[in-house]
C-alpha cells in the first residue's frame, strides 16, 4: 500500500549567503522505503537541487548521517512508515560547517582524529613495517577495545554531542573513542603520549557524560564509556 | 560581551541544544537538569549570602550596626519573602539541590570508571554499557531524593512560616 508523507527538508545554497530555509515535498512511500529512498525520489523526481551525500546505502559507509525528527540518524538505516509520522523534518547534522542543503563538511571532525593520533603506535617503526613475528592477542584482550572497532566514522555522534556545540574546541566523542580504542590496544606502545594529549580541559575533562553519542550510534558502538574510561586512566597518570 | 567569530546566533543556537534535551534519552535529561539546577543554586547561594548579609548591616558589615537595625532588617526580610512565590521558588531550590547532589555523585563515579558496564560487542536492541543498570538506578534515586526534598521543603515552610 502506498501513502503519502511530507518531507520537511532543510535547505541552505551557500551561494545565498543567510541563512536555509525548509523546504516540503510530498513523497510517495510504501513498506520498506528509507529516509534516504524518500530523499532520492525528491531528488529524481521533484527537486533536482537537492543535495544528499550518500554511498552504499545500508548502513556501512556511514555517509548519509542527517537528523531526522530532531535524532541524528542514518539516513539509509531509518525506514520511513517506522517513524510513524505525516510530516518528517530532514536536517543537516550540527556541529559541522554546512557545505550545502544536508552535506556537511566532516573536516573537524577528522582533523580531531589525527590530532590524537588515532592508529597503532609501536616505538619499533622497522618491526612495525616489517614484521618479523606475529603479535597474537588473547581474548581478553581484544575484547577490551573490540567494541570501539566497530565505528563507521559517520559523525553522528559528534552532531549529537551538546558540549562540542557550546564548546567547539572540545575533542568530541568520536575522536576521542577512537583515542581509547588504540589506548586499549595491548599492540600499541602510545599509551603515554596518548593519555597527555586527552589529559586536558578540552580533553576528557569537558566531558559531562550526556550520553547522546551512545544514544545515537547506528551501530551499537559505546563514545561515553570510552571517555570514562580514558578519564579514568588520565587520573591513574 | 561577544569573543571574536561568535555571533549572536550560533550563541542562542548553543543555549537550544544545551537547554533542549530532545529525543535522546535519560542520560541527556540528566545532563540538562545538572547543568540548570547548577546555575540555579549557584544564583541562589549569591542572593542568599546578600539576603542574610543584611541583618548585619550588608556592605557596611565591618562597622557593625545595632542591635534594633539588625532586628528590624530581619523582620522586613521576613515579610518580604513571606509569599507564595518565595515559598515555591524555595521548594524549587530543595529540589534541585537534591538532584544536583545525588547526581554529581554518580558523575563522579562515573567519571572514575565506577558503575560503568564493561566494554562488549554491540549487540541490536541492547542498552550500551555505559547506560548500566547502576547508572539509571542513581539517576533515579536523585530524582526521589529531589522529590523528597521537595515536599520536605514545602511542609516545613507551611510550618515555619504559617503557624
Amino acid at each position: 500500500m502506498v501513502e503519502k508523507v511530507k518531507f520537511r527538508v532543510f535547505r541552505y545554497r551557500p551561494e545565498d549567503g543567510g541563512r536555509g530555509f525548509y523546504k516540503e515535498y510530498e513523497v510517495p512511500v510504501k513498506k520498506g522505503m528509507t529516509i534516504l529512498d524518500g530523499l532520492i525520489y525528491i531528488k529524481e523526481n521533484i527537486d533536482p537541487t537537492l543535495s544528499v551525500r550518500y554511498s552504499c546505502r545500508m548502513a556501512i559507509c556511514g555517509s548519509c548521517g542527517v537528523r531526522v525528527n530532531g535524532v541524528e540518524t542514518l539516513a539509509c538505516h531509518t525506514q520511513v512508515l517506522e517513524l510513524r509520522r505525516r510530516t518528517i523534518r530532514v536536517e543537516p547534522m550540527r556541529n559541522y560547517p554546512l557545505v550545502k542543503d544536508l552535506v556537511t563538511d566532516m573536516t573537524p571532525l577528522f582533523r580531531k582524529q589525527k590530532a590524537l593520533m588515532t592508529w597503532l603506535i609501536r616505538r619499533d617503526t622497522v618491526e612495525q613495517e616489517n614484521p618479523t613475528k606475529q603479535y597474537l592477542q588473547s581474548e581478553e584482550e581484544l575484547e577490551r577495545y573490540l567494541q570501539f572497532t566497530y565505528c563507521i566514522q559517520c559523525g553522528l555522534c559528534y552532531s549529537a554531542c551538546p558540549v562540542v556545540s557550546t564548546f567547539p574546541d572540545f575533542y568530541g566523542p568520536q575522536p576521542l573513542m577512537k583515542a581509547y580504542r588504540y589506548y586499549a590496544d595491548s599492540r600499541d606502545e602510545g599509551g603515554e603520549e596518548r593519555v597527555r594529549l586527552v589529559d586536558r580541559f578540552e580533553g576528557v575533562w569537558r566531558c559531562h557524560f550526556a550520553g547522546s553519542c551512545s544514544a545515537v550510534c547506528p551501530k551499537g558502538v559505546d563514545p561515553a564509556l570510552a571517555i570514562q574510561l580514558l578519564r579514568r586512566s588520565a587520573l591513574k597518570g | 560581551m561577544l569573543a571574536r567569530g561568535v555571533s549572536r546566533s550560533s550563541v542562542i543556537q548553543s543555549l537550544r541544544v544545551m537547554l533542549i534535551p530532545g529525543r535522546y534519552g535519560l542520560e541527556r535529561w540528566s545532563y540538562v537538569l545538572q547543568r540548570v539546577s547548577g546555575v540555579v543554586v549557584s544564583l541562589y547561594f549569591i542572593a542568599h549570602v546578600l539576603e542574610t548579609g543584611n541583618f548585619i548591616g550588608g556592605i557596611t558589615v565591618w562597622s557593625v550596626p545595632e542591635y534594633s537595625f539588625a532586628e528590624r532588617a530581619y523582620e522586613e526580610t521576613v515579610k518580604l519573602l513571606k509569599n507564595p512565590i518565595f515559598d515555591v521558588g524555595l521548594a524549587v531550590i530543595g529540589f534541585l539541590v537534591g538532584f544536583h547532589t545525588i547526581n554529581g555523585i554518580r558523575l563522579i563515579l562515573a567519571h572514575f570508571g565506577f558503575s560503568l558496564g564493561r566494554p562488549k560487542r554491540p549487540e541490536p536492541f541492547t542498552p550500551p554499557p555505559s547506560f548500566s543498570s547502576k547508572q539509571r538506578a542513581l539517576f533515579w534515586l536523585s530524582i526521589s531524593l529531589a522529590v523528597f526534598a521537595l515536599l520536605y521543603t514545602l511542609d516545613a515552610l507551611t510550618r515555619v512560616f504559617r503557624p
